[in-house]
């Protein structure tokens, strides 16, 4: 079953017309959203096109409601539809992370001014603020494009704000409202050709739909029929909803949703990251993944016997590889403290920030960046604050915020350094009061590195910014990194644990190993560049890299070939190419 | 008759002094305890050679007020002789200073030191103004109130291979903000007032280029310009060839950077001096 019939559900209600609710039952309703999106997380994570450690829209978008909730349920008693949502849409705006997560907020947000100064919601009250609510989430982004969260949440709309006007009863246009999200998410795979290669729905169309049912089985307690994933449902918690295309589908699409299930509180403890293989012919991913879950954070198993790599957040890492070893040899162990590179990047971030309290600047510059070796570099180059935050770890508006407000300046230049933390660094203007924000839309740390290079705190702003916009596109980045699973992208077939290179983005080389993938890369450009910065993970160690250059640079003698240490993780390489 | 007296780091070579008719007082580049006399006893070319090899550093120093005054007195034959003396900015080197001493021990009447605020290609673009000036018949009045008009229009804009020669010779400035990243980097300069400033940096020479022209496009309507480099002639090309795009009607020539801004430059440099038109955005 993809869906209810929307006629039928309604029909088959015998319950009373719900023709109101207050705030106290739309709080219970954001609290209904959150847990099952909580209960979704992984498998909206699961939806990312590219099979790369990426920003992951469930967990984003699970932050940033979380923030709402925390944020309405502290806003006191809930005494009106308006306070509460007021609260809320305030709340998500903080906690903001990546794209998906922004745009969330801005949908939040327009459902605030909807449903300003009333007390109940009613259904044109209802009707009212999802047209506030596409209108403002559309204005979030600059050049929207169709099969996104955006077309979700219009077409969601349209159908509720249709059926608002055939009936009052909110039961029945919220159960048209889910009903459309879910045929709204499915549609996607054929708007957006990235979705349609990878055979996957949008992600962030996918949560809000997620999003919008919760809400609704929280406040009218309807089972509004969407696709369960009843294989892997855990009756310990909220049932899972399957995603088009999800391996369980009968419909039979390549199955590229794989991984994991567990799904504990990530935002208290960042825990240590672990990473290890299990080798053996008992490394059952499937077992593995069950035997693990509940012992950390965003636990990845991927792969299976006899080979199966399983990557973990937790507080107790020891714990976790004697239960991985009961399957298999554990191998490869990598371990590391987020907690403490966590502390330690605001500790040294903090101190820079007391060394300069003293006086006001009248303009800084905050730059987002994952690595020790980055941060270093960065704030080598004048960046006054730098927040950590990167492909896996995107930092919300109000971390944003905090790092401006320590910079203490009349005017802050935002340097994001990656897609999905653009909208969020656009997003930090809200809360800034009378500092003026400028975001330099830098996608990639390269980028970022190339803009903080002509900048320059004592030339008029204005004319800055345009310099750093124009010398972010100067450069070219490439990213090298292990796909995370099978995939099928640009028609090319990649396995799980390929060497990729994305070049601004893009995929531009597959292959088996680091070199070769670079090589390879090199000689597919049409005009060899001037300068080579190639910048190492925290994964890879110095004499590989070195190896590496040398390497390059026997094969490119005209090429200037400089090694960095960037530190970033998950990704071996980053090169800027320029 | 008004006599012009230069120094060295107008970077005119012997022949083109003598056809100008400008007198130039050498500076010194010391290597160890090598001592040559800029322009003189040592060309672009040797210079690099040796700096290539050099163990440690040249340094510089101004002339002396006493090798001003020998050539001040030699200008002096007449009662109707004066001399437009004029330098390397101030504020980067004292040789202006040997000049105002050795003017007032000869004949504070009749000699008129003038800070280019300016050096190499640009102190170049401005003694020919000068020039031309005195060959049109203008008192020394007019010519020194014409530079003063020039010079506030002229500006140098660099960039340089790598930091390190600016940096260990001290004479950084403002560049100073440059210093202690961790990447190398290209930076780009500019010299205004008499002054060295930062403009950007840069990781390659053709975003070091775009750079450049975006400088000399963001200064308006040009009345002249000249490519300088060190050591780097098909570099001079190239930003001849970049500057042509620009400003189509403008035929730069090319000079070879001398010695002693050379040591603060290091090799593989290019430069060029616009003189930006009267009214245009640089030209203020």
């Amino acid at each position: 079953m993809s869906g209810a019939n929307p006629e039928a559900v309604p029909a088959l209600d015998p319950r009373p017309p719900l023709l109101e609710f207050d705030g106290g039952e739309l709080l219970n309703g954001l609290r209904g959203a959150l847990a099952y999106l909580h209960a979704n997380e992984e498998q909206t994570n699961q939806l990312n096109v590219f099979p790369v450690p990426d920003g992951d829209t469930g967990s984003n978008m699970y932050m940033t409601m979380q923030a709402a909730v925390a944020a309405a349920e502290d806003a006191g008693e809930p005494t009106s539809v308006s306070a509460v949502m007021d609260a809320a849409a305030h709340g998500s705006l903080m906690g903001a992370r990546g794209n998906s997560g922004v745009i969330l907020s801005q949908v939040l947000r327009g459902l605030a001014h909807g449903l300003d100064g009333h007390h109940q919601a009613t259904a044109p009250c209802v009707a009212a603020a999802l047209g506030a609510a596409t209108r403002v989430a559309d204005e979030a982004v600059i050049n929207p494009i169709e099969g996104t969260i955006l077309t979700v949440v219009r077409d969601c709309a349209a159908a509720m704000r249709a059926a608002a006007a055939q009936s009052a009863d909110l039961r029945i246009i919220l159960a048209r409202g889910v009903h459309e999200a879910h045929a709204a998410v499915a549609r996607t795979t054929d708007q957006l050709p990235v979705l349609r290669d990878a055979a996957v729905v949008d992600a962030g169309g996918f949560g809000f739909a997620v999003i919008l049912s919760g809400f609704a089985r929280a406040v009218v307690g309807l089972d509004l029929g969407e696709p369960q994933g009843s294989a892997d449902t855990d009756h310990r918690r909220s049932p899972r909803l399957r995603a088009p295309g999800d391996p369980q589908e009968p419909s039979g699409n390549p199955a590229p949703l794989r991984g994991a299930a567990a799904i504990a509180e990530p935002v208290e403890s960042w825990g240590c990251c672990t990473e290890f293989v299990v080798e053996g012919p008992e490394s059952d991913d499937v077992a593995l993944r069950d035997a693990l879950s509940g012992h950390g954070d965003s636990l990845l198993v991927v792969g299976g016997a006899p080979y199966t790599r399983v990557h973990v957040h937790t507080d107790a890492p020891d714990e976790v590889i004697a239960i991985a070893s009961r399957y298999g040899r554990v191998g490869e162990l990598k371990i590391e403290d987020m907690s403490a590179q966590h502390r330690a990047v605001r500790d040294h971030a903090g101190a820079r920030a007391r060394g300069r309290a003293a006086g006001r600047r009248r303009v800084a510059v905050v730059a987002v960046a994952s690595g020790g070796g980055f941060h270093d570099i960065l704030a080598s180059l004048g960046a006054d604050q730098i927040v950590e935050g990167g492909h896996t770890m995107n930092p919300s508006t109000e971390d944003l915020m905090r790092a401006v407000r320590d910079a203490n300046a009349d005017a802050v230049i935002l340097l994001p350094n990656n897609d999905n933390i653009i909208l969020t660094a656009r997003q930090v203007h809200v809360l800034a009061g009378d500092v003026d924000i400028r975001v330099v839309p830098t996608r990639t740390l390269p980028q970022g590195i190339s803009a903080l290079l002509c900048w320059d705190r004592d030339h008029p702003i204005d004319a800055v910014i345009t310099r750093m916009q124009s010398a972010a596109q100067q450069v070219r980045t490439v990213e090298i990194t292990r796909a995370v699973r099978a995939s099928r992208l640009d028609g090319r077939e990649i396995l799980a644990d390929d060497v990729l290179a994305l070049m601004d983005g893009e995929l531009a080389q597959v292959g088996s190993d680091e070199r070769t993938v670079i090589e390879e890369l090199m000689a597919s450009l049409p005009d060899p560049p001037e300068v080579v910065t190639v910048y190492r993970g925290a994964a890879t160690t110095e004499q590989a890299a070195h190896l590496l250059v040398v390497t390059l640079q026997l094969s490119y003698p005209t090429v200037a070939f400089e090694l960095q240490d960037g530190g970033q993780p998950h990704y071996p390489y980053v090169l800027s190419l320029e | 008759m008004i006599h012009l007296v230069t120094d060295s780091t107008a970077d005119f070579t012997a022949a083109e002094a003598a056809s100008l008719g400008v007198h130039v007082v050498p500076l010194t580049v010391r290597f160890g305890d090598a001592q040559f006399r800029d322009g003189v006893d040592l060309q672009p070319d040797e210079f690099y050679r040796l700096l290539a090899d050099a163990p440690e550093n040249p340094s510089t120093s101004q002339p002396s007020p006493r090798a001003f005054a020998a050539v001040y007195q030699a200008l002096l034959d007449t009662p109707d002789d004066q001399v437009i003396s004029v330098h390397i900015s101030r504020k980067l080197s004292g040789t202006l200073q040997s000049a105002l001493v050795a003017a007032r021990d000869v004949d504070p009447s009749r000699i008129y030191p003038v800070d280019s605020e300016s050096v190499t290609v640009g102190l170049q673009l401005l003694v020919e103004a000068a020039c031309r000036d005195i060959a049109a018949g203008a008192d020394v009045a007019t010519v020194i109130a014409n530079l003063a008009d020039r010079r506030a229009r002229t500006r140098i804009y660099f960039l340089l291979d790598t930091l390190t020669y600016l940096h260990r010779g001290g004479r950084i400035g403002r560049a100073q903000a440059f210093v202690g990243g961790v990447l190398k980097v290209k930076p780009v300069l500019s010299l205004q007032d008499g002054e060295v400033q930062p403009q950007s940096r840069v990781r390659s020479r053709q975003q070091g280029l775009d750079a450049l022209i975006d400088l000399i496009r963001a200064t308006g309507d040009l009345e002249d310009l000249r490519i300088v480099h060190a050591a780097a002639p098909r570099l001079g090309v190239e930003l001849r060839e970049r500057v042509r795009a620009v400003v189509p009607d403008l035929d730069a020539d090319i000079v070879d950077l001398g010695p002693v801004v050379g040591t603060y430059s290091g090799p593989n440099a290019v430069g060029v001096a616009c003189m930006a038109a009267v009214g245009a955005p640089g030209g203020e």
